[in-house]
């Protein structure tokens, strides 16, 4: 209604920070040295492609060095900015190095999974109802870097394990969307009908059938999982897309 | 808290007519355009954003004796002591300034938009053209030279006042105790506590809830705490299920 709401720019970060992210902690736990390294350049690129995509977003992108300039820890916006400055260096660094240190790897993990946690904590820390009235936007965000983070590695060949988890993070998404829709329903009624059936129910009925259903369907039954894969990504963006417009419904937009 | 002799505004519903002459003095100083207005059902047609800073609301229902009422308050910026916007601010160019004034500095703002997110009042808007955001600045330029804000100065009810803190809040205190003994018992003074105290304070005859207003909002400090943790464990409960199956099966098949 009144412009300057966050858009698709934040809604491409958002994602690309989550698989990456996903991708690259998920990597870890796998033995394959190959795989390690994919997890590290999706999350690298993710990280580098997402902060020109914030920068790109601001109303005065040319500024964006003020938010180097400054020293605003309570800030979500500031500290993920700074975790996104310092997760781009270290994993620059892994890319680099044939042998990994085993500090620097931890200290990416770390600065990764911060960078895909606080994307969650920002909208969950505003005055919007249906991003805050709920604690649960944080954990609907890691799961679903979780599940979108192993579908491209299952891309890249990763092994049943991977599989595994993304099936059971699957469940868990699902159930934390439900469990936030009846939690927020009270307070954001506006932004839960536009889901089920107003502006952005195409989203979110798109997610529920390609991102989340006929995957689970597929993963279950060991068929199509490269299919399977694509539709969890392409989910993963349907997500990221519906809350965050669904957070400014009557607001901004 | 403010301090007592920070600049106040009082906002006194029980005099306010709803003729809007504030929001278009305000809208005449600040040299804000014209917005394009909405018809939805009501007199209450204009919405806030970056070039209206000051908008009347206007509620209407049924008491509890089935009277109706029809009610206006002021929605604008509170100037709160421990403002959302500015401890969403990740540059500081939206920031306290000297006698409890909260405004953005413009030059130095990057158009990011979180304040606009964490206002729990809707007070703070992106002009697009600028690439900044905008809002209610309790006129600086005028409080500096000794003059009453643009909206306190266009009303001609009293219905808005112009002081210090101190001497607001004791208005505002008489004024609920002569109310309450004309018979509006549920009179009561709105932002003594909100968001560490604002500087615009409310005299409201009926509960803050009935003008739309936000009941004991959380600070932002708070919620940045709370929200922290939640995701704090959240990456534990999640990161140890999604891992541990990755590894054992990773394992496992390993030495299958
Ligand atoms: S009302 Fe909103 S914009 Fe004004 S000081 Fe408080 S948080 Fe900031
Ligand atoms: S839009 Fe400007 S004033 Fe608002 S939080 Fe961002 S930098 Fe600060």
């Amino acid at each position: 209604m009144t412009g300057g709401e966050w858009g698709i720019y934040i809604v491409l970060y958002f994602w690309l920070a989550g698989f990456g992210g996903g991708a690259f902690l998920l990597a870890l736990s796998q033995r394959d040295r190959w795989l390690q390294r994919v997890g590290a350049w999706l999350a690298f690129l993710g990280v580098v492609v997402g902060a020109l995509l914030l920068v790109i977003d601001l109303g005065q992108p040319l500024r964006f060095w003020h938010l180097l300039a400054s020293f605003r820890p309570v800030s979500v916006m500031w500290l993920g900015s700074a975790f996104l400055f310092l997760d781009g260096i270290a994993l620059f660094l892994l890319l680099f190095l044939r042998q990994w240190p085993p500090l620097l790897v931890w200290a990416a993990a770390i600065l990764t999974l911060l960078v895909v946690g606080y994307t969650g904590v920002l909208l969950t820390a505003t005055a919007r109802p249906f991003w805050a009235a709920s604690p649960l936007i944080p954990w609907i965000f890691l799961a679903s870097a979780g599940t979108t983070g192993a579908a491209v590695l299952a891309l890249f060949g990763a092994e049943a394990g991977v599989h595994r988890a993304a099936f059971w993070l699957a469940w868990v998404e699902g159930a934390l969307i439900l469990l936030h829709l009846v939690w927020t329903y009270p307070s954001a009624t506006p932004a839960v009908q536009a889901l089920l059936s107003g502006s952005l129910a195409w989203a979110f009925w798109g997610f529920v059938a390609f991102g989340f259903g006929i995957p689970i369907w597929l993963e279950a039954r060991k068929k199509g999982l490269w299919l399977a894969a694509l539709l969890v990504l392409a989910g993963g963006f349907l997500l990221r897309y519906f809350v965050v417009y669904a957070g400014q419904v009557g607001y901004l937009i | 808290m403010p301090r007592l002799d920070d600049f106040a505004i009082l906002f006194d519903a029980s005099y306010c007519i709803g003729c809007r002459a504030c929001q278009v003095g305000c809208k005449q100083w600040n040299d804000l355009p014209a917005t394009e207005t909405q018809n939805r059902g009501s007199y209450d047609s204009s919405y806030l954003s970056a070039h209206t800073w000051l908008k009347m609301s206007y509620h209407e229902g049924l008491d509890k004796d089935g009277e109706v009422y029809w009610d206006f308050t002021r929605t604008s910026c509170m100037h709160c002591s421990e403002a959302a916007c500015v401890e969403a601010c990740p540059t500081g160019a939206m920031n306290y300034r000297p006698g409890g004034v909260v405004t953005v500095d413009q030059d130095w703002c990057i158009g990011c938009r979180n304040c606009v997110q964490a206002c729990p009042y809707d007070a703070v808007h992106f002009d697009e053209q600028k690439g900044v955001v905008q809002k209610c600045t309790f006129c600086h330029d005028r409080i500096a030279n000794g003059l009453a804000p643009a909206c306190v100065k266009a009303c001609p009810t009293g219905a808005l006042r112009f002081g210090t803190y101190g001497a607001m809040r004791r208005a505002a205190w008489e004024r609920v105790e002569a109310l309450k003994a004309e018979g509006y018992t549920e009179a009561n003074v709105y932002g003594l506590k909100e968001m560490g105290g604002t500087h615009v304070i409310y005299v409201l005859l009926r509960h803050p809830s009935t003008y739309g207003l936000p009941i004991e909002p959380m600070t932002q400090r708070h919620k940045v705490a709370v929200d922290w943790l939640s995701a704090g464990i959240a990456a534990a409960a999640l990161g140890t299920l999604g891992w541990v199956i990755a590894r054992r099966e990773e394992v496992s098949g390993g030495e299958s």
